[in-house]
């Protein structure tokens, strides 16, 4: 027989950094997850720029809920949901493109792009008409809670949730390096989607705040010179931000200015000056003064982000990108991994078009650095998935002493908000997790 | 993002099967497929012209056709010469571990279709079938997609100038793309 896998104990012990393996496969697990924690937080669905005109539309999901993100005729961007009012049918089966109107092919209701039902086959005969069925009252069901930030279009299935900015908190000053590099914004690209045999978790962990692996996953980057930062091991010279619902990596760059240390990861003069021009003066004093950038991160629960800035060219300079991704759980030990190409809409087009070699070279389907880590992912998932080794601590206790103090100090007068450790440690990992664990304390959302 | 290459419409002539031709595509193809298969990149490689694009982009689902299930600005792959040879060294490196151990993969190649361009250069289609086994625990991983070739002779040997890879599957069920197709 197992131990005692009760969820009081599971949080317990991964509130000490030590993790049963089986919290990244057991179903019951996944379940209080999709309860308690998809069916709470606020998830990614979209960036606006993936539906600029009135009827685009791209079909995503909270786990199994289907929601199409559309920008109705008026301009106005809405999750819907992808469900006929009738019997249930997706009234949308297609994952993108431009439409006026969703028709159910089952009994062909008719839906506006804003959701209003607009026909009902034989209304007046099947239903008695508007007086006893009132179309009206029967458009398709909006998510709950919808709200976006920098385009970023996030539903939460919580009626209650807090507010989207709320929520976001502190990260939100660290969502702006990703996600705000004029005040136009962001165009996405994609996305590249496949499924990994691994557990949603897993990444979302990586990129929050595992710099520790990367002088020996991605080993290969640096040996066939590809890597910007020409030693890896430089990882242990950045800092590990967190603040709020998210947290991310970060590279200690060269002394220099603002300017020189944008210059360093490769972005051209005019983008430069609008990222001095958008950033608050505490935003560009992480860059300028304390002389970090930003690398991966991720906002709970399964957004990450990252950018890097590799070698796209024998002996050419570094080419930074910025990916969004989405760590969609299919189910305890498979992943659905969107992954889209971000850059800013006013960079030069030869900028762009550098930037997407350096994000198809690195991240992605075929990116180099993202297939080493995902076999990782998918062992540590099938060593979780053992009756006998789910039951193993794994350890994320890295920046603790042995009492369970911090080994090292925060950093002081660290420009942003939340707090950072410079070094190696599994601050953010831990700290990811904390919020998985709240959420799975505080229980069900309501249901509507 | 970039726009797709594709092929220009021009007068493509279709060879039938008692075209030398034919045959000496068919056999590149073949050969190909086994480099790959034997993990032979460097001499995968010297089938390439110095100044060859090797794209997949991706597929969508969308309504009412399959018009625009292409698209245009994101891939899975855009290649030159330079990208290739720098994915073939890191498999060369000892930390290439998503494919060490190594996939056991066979390239299924049918449905051959050769054209002859005014250019001279032949133009293959062609299904492909990738199947791709790894370890001893999870069932192998398919690929199926169609490839449009352009072949030119380079000091008389036939050699691979551009290669688009139109997949079948919008989400892709393999681990990534550490292979070639």
């Amino acid at each position: 027989m197992r131990e005692d896998r009760s969820l009081e104990r599971l949080v317990e012990e991964v509130r000490q950094g030590w993790i049963p393996a089986a919290v990244y496969s057991d179903p019951e697990v996944f379940a209080a997850e999709v309860e308690r924690v998809f069916g709470r937080a606020w998830v990614f669905l979209a960036h606006e720029s993936e539906v600029p005109e009135p009827g685009d539309y791209v079909v995503r999901r909270v786990v199994h809920d289907s929601f199409i993100v559309v920008r109705d005729e008026h301009g106005a961007v809405r999750v819907l949901a992808n469900v006929c009012r009738h019997r249930g049918m997706q009234v949308c089966r297609a994952e993108r493109g431009n439409a006026s109107h969703f028709r159910c092919t089952y009994h062909g209701w008719t839906y506006r792009n804003t959701g209003d039902l607009v026909g009902v086959p034989f209304h007046e005969d099947a239903y008695g008409g508007d007086r006893h069925f009132p179309k009206s009252a029967y458009g398709l069901l909006s998510a709950p809670r919808v709200a976006s930030y920098n385009g970023l279009v996030f539903a939460s299935l919580d009626p209650q949730a807090p507010d989207l900015e709320d929520y976001l908190g502190g990260f939100r000053y660290y969502l702006d390096f990703y996600t705000r590099h004029s005040p136009a914004g962001l165009e996405v690209h994609g996305p590249q989607r496949w499924r990994v045999r691994a557990n949603w978790k897993i990444g979302a962990e990586n990129f929050c705040g595992d710099t520790y692996h990367t002088p020996y996953t991605h080993q290969s980057i640096a040996e066939i010179g590809l890597f910007g930062e020409h030693k890896p091991s430089k990882r242990k010279e950045g800092a590990l931000y967190f603040a709020d619902r998210g947290g991310g990596t970060t590279y200690k760059l060269p002394p220099g200015s603002f300017a020189e240390r944008l210059r360093y990861v490769g972005y051209p003069e005019e983008m430069i000056e609008r990222m001095e021009r958008t950033w608050a003066p505490e935003q560009r004093a992480l860059v300028g003064e304390a002389g970090f950038m930003v690398s991966a991160a991720t906002l709970f629960p399964n957004l990450s982000f990252v950018h890097n800035w590799p070698r796209v060219r024998e002996g050419g300079p570094p080419v930074p990108f910025v990916s969004i991704r989405l760590w969609q759980p299919v189910g305890p030990d498979e992943t659905e991994v969107y992954s889209w190409f971000a850059v800013d809409r006013l960079a030069p087009e030869e900028f762009k078009q550098d930037s997407y070699r350096s994000y198809l070279l690195s991240f992605g389907t075929s990116g180099m650095f993202e297939q080493d880590d995902v076999e990782n992912w998918t062992s540590i998932t099938a060593v979780a998935a053992g009756r006998w080794s789910g039951g193993i601590r794994l350890h994320s206790r890295m920046g603790l002493a042995a009492d369970g103090t911090v080994l090292r100090q925060p950093l002081e007068g660290w420009p942003g908000p939340g707090r950072a450790f410079q070094g190696f440690g599994e601050y953010n990992q831990r700290a990811l997790l904390e919020l998985w664990c709240e959420y799975l304390e505080a229980g069900e959302a309501v249901r509507t | 993002m970039t726009q797709a290459t594709g092929f220009v419409d021009e007068n493509l002539v279709r060879l039938d099967g008692r075209d030398p031709d034919y045959h000496a595509v068919a056999e590149f193809l073949y050969r190909e497929a086994e480099l790959l298969d034997e993990r032979r990149w460097r001499e995968w490689l010297a089938l390439l012209a110095d100044e060859v694009t090797y794209e997949m982009p991706v597929r969508v689902t969308r309504a009412h056709s399959l018009e625009g299930s292409v698209l245009t600005d994101m891939d899975h792959f855009r290649e030159d010469r330079f990208t290739l040879e720098k994915r073939v060294e890191r498999l060369e490196t000892e930390y290439a571990w998503t494919e060490d151990p190594p996939s056991r993969t066979r390239h299924v190649v049918t449905n051959l279709r050769v054209f002859r361009s005014s250019s001279g250069d032949l133009v293959a289609k062609s299904y492909l079938l990738l199947f791709r086994s790894r370890g001893d625990v999870r069932p192998p991983e398919w690929v199926c997609a169609e490839r449009t070739d352009r072949l030119r002779r380079v000091d008389g040997q036939l050699r691979l100038v551009h290669r688009r890879i139109v997949v079948d599957e919008s989400v892709l069920r393999t681990q990534n793309l550490a292979i070639f197709l």
